[in-house]
C-alpha cells in the first residue's frame, strides 16, 4: 500500500473501511451531533464534583490552608461508590491526558509515517495508557483511603455566624447528592434548580451524579455481555458442527427465560444488590442476541477467500478467529451495543424505580419512584427527562451507525 | 412439515428439562430463605418453650416445602459422627468464638439433615469421652432427629391403611420425643437414656443401613429438584409458600386480567402500526414521513414507566385532572352491572395501561413496518406490477405489503410470552392484579413455588412462541422450507 505502483501517478487515497463508515457517519447531521450530545453527557458526569461537592477547594479557619476538594476525590468514607472514584481519576486526568496527546500526536506525525503504521502506533499508545489508568485505578480502589465525615459548609455558617474568619472557596453548589435536610418535596427554586425529593434530598445534585450511574452501567454491562456474546458466537460460528449445536442449545435456553423477570429475580434476591451486580446480572442474562448475530457473521465470512488462506497460511484458529474474521464482523456488534447501551440503562432505572436496584448510588429510577409515591411534578419529569435524552441520544447514534455501515444507503 | 414440527416439540423437552433446571438452580442457590423470618424466633430467646415452638414450626414448613433438602444432589447417607461432632460443637459454642451466622448455619444443618444424622447422633450420644454438655444436646437433638416425617397429613381422602400409617408413625415420634437428659444429668441417667437409644436403633436397624440401590436413590432423587419435577410432571407447581394455596390456581386467577390487558394492547398495536407503516413508506421523505417518523422515534425511545407515572399524575390524581380511575382493574361494586356497562367500566380502567403498555411496541413496530415495505417496494416484481398498469392501491396492497409484512406478522409469535408474563412495570403502576403484580408481589415475599411457576410458564410459552414464528415463517414464505 504505502508504495504507488506507478511512480509518476499520484498514490490513491488510502481509506479503510472505519473511514469510509466515518465520513458516511458524519453525513448523518442528527447521528453526528448525538455523538456530541453523548461526549458533553459523559464530561458533565465526569466534572460533577466541580460543579456540586461538600468540600471546598480550599479551607482555612485559621490553622493552615487545606484542600479538602482534592482529597475528597479518593476518599471512600465521601464517595462511597467506586464508580464515582473512577470519574473523579478522570476529572483529575483528563487535561494532563489531552496535553499529552496533542504533544505526542505532533510527535509521531513528525515521524513521517504512512497512515495506517501511524495508526497502529497510535493506537498502541492509547492503549497502554488506558491499562496504566486502570492499573492506577485498582490501586486507589484496592488502598481505599477515607476520612472523617465532615460537613464544611455548615461548619463555614457556623463561624459565619460567630464572626469568626472562615477562609474558603466553595463549589457552585455546596453539598453533594447524600446531602439531606432540606424541605421535603419544594418546588425548584433558585436554591434547588430541580427541587428538593421526599427524602430532602437536592433532585439537580442528584440528577448529575445519577449520570454516573447510568452510563457506567450501561456500558459496563454491555461489556460483559459483548465479550461473552463474541466468544461464544465466534466459536459457534467457527467451528459448527458440535460445538455449534452445544452453543445454540445454550443461546436457546437463556434465550427462553424471559430476560426480565429473571433480572428481576435475581436482584430481588440478593441481599444487598450493589450497582456492580445490577450491571453482572445484566450482562449475564442478555448476550444471547450478540452471540446470534457474530454467530451469523461467521457464517458469512467463514466461506471467504481471506479466511480460507489465513488458514492455509497456518494460523491458529484464534489468531484467525480473533485477527481476520472478527474485525470484519464487528459492525452490527458495535450497532448492537450502542441500541444495548440505551436498553441497559432503561433496565437499571426501570429495578430501581420498583425499588430493587442499589440504595446508596443515586439512581433516576429512585428519584422517578419517588415521584410516584408523592405526585410531586418536579420529581417526575427531572428523571424521566434525563433518561428519555440519554436514551434517544444513544439511539439516534446507533441508527446513524447502523445507516453509516450499510452499504445500501452510501451515496 | 410434520416431521419438523414432531422434531422440534422433541427437541423442547430437553430444552425445557434444562431451562427449568436453570432457573431451579437461580432460585436455590440465590441469598434469603424462604419463611426465614420464622426461624428468627430463636435470636429472641426470652421465652424459650416460644422459641422452640416457632423453631419446630419452621421445621415442619421446610418440611413440607422440601427447601430441607440438598438443591441437586444428596450424599447425607454418608453422614458419620465426626460431621455431627463438627455441628454440635459449632451449636454449644463452649469456646465461645463462633460467629452468631456460624451456629445458626448449623443448628439448620442439623435440623435438615432429619434421620440421615441419627446413627451419628447416637454415636455422640454414647461417646464416653464427649462432655456431658454435648451428649445432652445429642439426646435432645435426637429426639427430633429420629421422628418419622407423615407425609400424607394434609391429604384430604385417606384411605384406611394411609390412616392406620400415619397413627403408627405419630405413636412411634412421640415415644422418641421423650428419650432425653439435660447437662446435669446423673450418669445412670445417661446410660438408661443411651441404652434405650441403641436398643431403639437395632430395632429400626433396617433404616440405617443403605444398600448401593438406596444410596443411589437418594443421591438423585431425595433431592429438592427432583422432588419438584415429581409434582411439576403432574402438573402440580406446589403451594404458595405464603397463603398454603396451590399456586396453579392462583396464576390461572391473574390470568384474565392480563390476558385482557395484552390481547388489546396487542389488537392496537397491529391496527394502528400496519397502515401508519405503510402510510409513511409511501410518503417517503415528504414532511408527513418526517413528523411521523420523528414522533415514532421519541416515542420508542421514552421510557414507559416514565409516561405510565407522568399520565397517572396528569390524568387521575387531580393534579389537575381526573378523567381516569387511579389504579385497579374494575370498579369496586361490579355487581349491580350489567354487561355493557361492566365492559365500559373495565374499558375506563384499562385505557391508560394499555396506552402505556403498547405505544413503544407500536411505534417498533411501525418502523418495522416502515422499513419492511420500503425494502420491497423498488423490487422487481413492484415494478413490474406498476407496469402492467394496476392501480397504486393494488401495487402496494396486494403485491409489496403481503411480502414486506411477513417479518412482523412472525413478531406476533414472539408476543406470546409477554400474553401471560404481562408488564410487570405497568400492572405494578397501575394496580392492576394480574401476572405482573402477582410476580413482582411473590419475588417480594421470597414466594419460591409461585415465581417458578410464573417463569417455567412464560419460559414454555416463549418456546412455543419461538417454533410458532418459525413455522408461521414458511406459512406465509414458500421459498423457505424445512427440508
Amino acid at each position: 500500500m504505502s508504495q504507488p505502483l506507478l511512480p509518476d501517478v499520484a498514490p490513491p487515497e488510502d481509506q479503510t473501511f472505519g473511514d469510509i463508515v466515518w465520513i458516511q457517519f458524519k453525513k448523518n447531521r442528527v447521528a453526528y451531533c448525538s455523538l456530541w450530545g453523548l461526549s458533553s453527557l459523559f464530561l458533565l458526569a465526569t466534572i460533577a464534583p466541580l460543579i456540586a461537592s461538600g468540600r471546598p477547594f480550599t479551607w482555612n479557619i485559621g490553622e493552615g490552608t487545606r484542600y479538602p476538594w482534592f482529597s475528597g476525590l479518593f476518599d471512600r468514607n465521601y464517595f462511597e461508590n467506586p464508580v464515582d472514584i473512577f470519574f473523579n481519576m478522570l476529572l483529575l486526568a483528563i487535561v494532563p491526558l489531552m496535553a499529552a496527546a496533542l504533544f505526542r500526536y505532533r510527535q509521531i506525525k513528525k515521524m513521517g509515517l504512512d497512515k495506517r503504521p501511524r495508526r497502529a502506533k497510535i493506537g498502541r499508545e492509547i492503549r497502554l495508557t488506558a491499562v496504566l489508568f486502570f492499573a492506577l485505578f485498582a490501586c486507589v480502589l484496592f488502598n481505599p483511603h477515607s476520612e472523617p465525615y465532615t460537613q464544611y459548609a455548615d461548619i463555614a455558617e457556623q463561624r459565619l455566624a460567630e464572626d469568626k474568619p472562615v477562609d474558603a472557596v466553595f463549589t457552585p453548589v455546596r453539598y453533594i447528592f447524600r446531602k439531606t435536610g432540606f424541605k421535603s418535596l419544594e418546588r425548584p427554586s433558585a436554591q434547588h434548580w430541580l427541587g428538593v425529593d421526599e427524602s430532602t434530598r437536592d433532585v439537580a445534585v442528584r440528577i448529575l451524579y445519577g449520570t454516573r450511574i447510568s452510563l457506567t452501567i450501561g456500558i459496563i454491562a454491555v461489556a460483559i455481555y459483548v465479550t461473552i456474546g463474541v466468544i461464544l458466537g465466534a466459536l459457534a460460528g467457527f467451528y459448527s458442527g458440535k460445538v455449534d449445536i452445544l452453543i445454540q442449545r445454550l443461546i436457546e435456553i437463556v434465550m427462553s427465560i424471559p430476560a426480565l423477570i429473571i433480572i428481576l429475580v435475581l436482584v430481588a434476591f440478593l441481599e444487598k444488590p450493589s450497582i456492580f451486580h445490577i450491571m453482572l446480572v445484566i450482562g449475564l442474562v442478555r448476550w444471547t442476541g450478540v452471540a446470534r448475530l457474530v454467530r451469523g457473521e461467521f457464517y458469512r465470512l467463514r466461506g471467504q477467500d481471506f479466511v480460507t488462506s489465513a488458514v492455509a497460511l497456518g494460523f491458529p484458529p484464534r489468531k484467525v478467529i480473533f485477527h481476520h474474521i472478527l474485525p470484519n464482523a464487528m459492525g452490527p456488534v458495535l450497532v448492537a451495543a450502542t441500541f444495548g447501551v440505551a436498553g441497559a440503562i432503561l433496565l437499571e432505572s426501570s429495578l430501581s424505580f420498583l425499588g430493587l436496584g442499589d440504595l446508596s448510588a443515586p439512581s433516576w429510577g429512585q428519584t422517578l419512584s419517588e415521584g410516584y409515591s408523592s405526585g410531586a411534578w418536579h420529581l417526575i419529569l427531572a428523571p424521566g427527562f434525563a433518561i428519555f435524552i440519554t436514551v434517544s441520544l444513544l439511539n439516534l447514534v446507533g441508527e446513524g451507525l447502523r445507516d453509516a455501515l450499510d452499504p445500501k444507503m452510501r451515496k | 412439515m410434520l416431521n419438523y414440527v414432531i422434531k422440534r416439540l422433541l427437541l423442547m423437552v430437553p430444552t425445557f428439562a434444562a431451562i427449568s433446571l436453570v432457573i431451579f438452580v437461580v432460585l436455590n442457590f440465590a441469598p434469603g430463605t424462604p419463611g426465614a423470618q420464622m426461624s428468627t424466633g430463636e435470636a429472641g430467646g426470652q421465652d424459650a418453650s416460644t422459641a422452640g415452638e416457632q423453631r419446630e414450626s419452621y421445621r415442619i414448613f421446610k418440611e413440607q416445602f422440601n427447601l430441607d433438602k440438598p438443591v441437586l444432589f444428596n450424599t447425607r447417607y454418608d453422614l458419620g459422627q465426626p460431621e455431627i461432632e463438627t455441628e454440635l460443637k459449632a451449636i454449644l459454642n463452649e469456646s465461645g468464638d463462633v460467629p452468631p451466622a456460624r451456629r445458626i448455619e448449623a443448628q439448620e444443618d442439623i435440623e435438615n439433615w432429619g434421620r440421615y444424622a441419627v446413627p451419628g447422633l447416637i454415636g455422640v450420644l454414647s461417646d464416653t469421652s464427649a462432655t456431658p454438655k454435648m451428649r445432652a444436646l445429642a439426646s435432645q437433638r435426637l429426639t427430633f432427629n429420629a421422628q418419622k416425617q407423615n407425609k400424607n397429613i394434609y391429604k384430604k381422602d385417606l384411605t384406611d391403611a394411609e390412616r392406620a400409617e400415619i397413627k403408627s408413625i405419630a405413636k412411634a415420634n412421640s415415644k422418641v420425643r421423650n428419650w432425653s437428659f439435660k447437662a446435669d444429668a446423673t450418669p445412670e441417667e445417661m446410660t438408661s437414656v443411651t441404652t434405650t437409644w441403641h436398643r431403639w436403633q437395632e430395632s429400626t436397624a433396617e433404616d440405617w443401613h443403605y444398600s448401593f440401590g438406596e444410596r443411589v436413590e437418594i443421591f438423585l432423587f431425595d433431592t429438592r429438584f427432583s422432588k419438584y419435577w415429581g409434582n411439576l410432571a403432574r402438573l402440580n407447581f406446589g403451594v404458595s409458600h405464603v397463603d398454603k394455596r396451590p399456586v396453579l390456581k392462583k396464576v390461572l386467577s391473574k390470568l384474565k386480567y392480563s390476558i385482557t390487558l395484552s390481547f388489546s394492547s396487542v389488537l392496537i398495536i397491529y391496527a394502528i402500526s400496519l397502515p401508519l407503516g405503510i402510510w409513511s413508506s409511501i410518503r417517503q421523505n415528504t414532511m408527513a414521513d418526517r413528523v411521523v417518523t420523528t414522533v415514532l422515534f421519541m416515542m420508542y425511545s421514552l421510557p414507559s414507566f416514565f409516561v405510565a407515572v407522568f399520565l397517572l399524575n396528569l390524568l387521575t390524581r387531580g393534579t389537575p385532572l381526573q378523567v381516569f380511575p387511579t389504579s385497579g382493574f374494575e370498579s369496586l361494586d361490579t355487581s349491580q352491572m350489567t354487561l355493557l356497562e361492566y365492559l365500559k367500566d373495565v374499558g375506563w380502567h384499562i385505557t391508560l395501561p394499555i396506552f402505556c403498555g403498547s405505544y413503544a411496541a407500536l411505534a417498533a413496530l411501525s418502523r418495522y413496518a416502515r422499513s419492511g415495505l420500503l425494502d420491497v417496494i423498488r423490487s422487481d416484481y413492484v415494478r413490474t406490477a406498476r407496469a402492467k398498469g394496476l392501480p397504486e392501491s393494488v401495487v402496494i396492497l396486494k403485491h409489496a405489503a403481503r411480502n414486506g409484512m411477513i417479518p412482523i406478522l412472525t413478531l406476533l409469535a414472539s408476543l406470546l410470552p409477554t400474553l401471560i408474563g404481562g408488564s410487570v412495570i405497568i400492572e405494578v403502576v397501575f394496580g392492576i392484579p394480574g401476572m405482573g403484580s402477582f410476580l413482582f408481589e411473590s419475588i417480594n415475599l421470597r414466594d419460591y413455588n409461585a415465581v417458578m411457576a410464573v417463569l417455567l410458564i412464560s419460559s414454555a410459552l416463549t418456546l412455543v412462541g419461538m417454533l410458532i414464528s418459525d413455522l408461521s415463517y414458511a406459512l406465509v414464505d414458500p421459498r423457505i422450507t424445512f427440508e
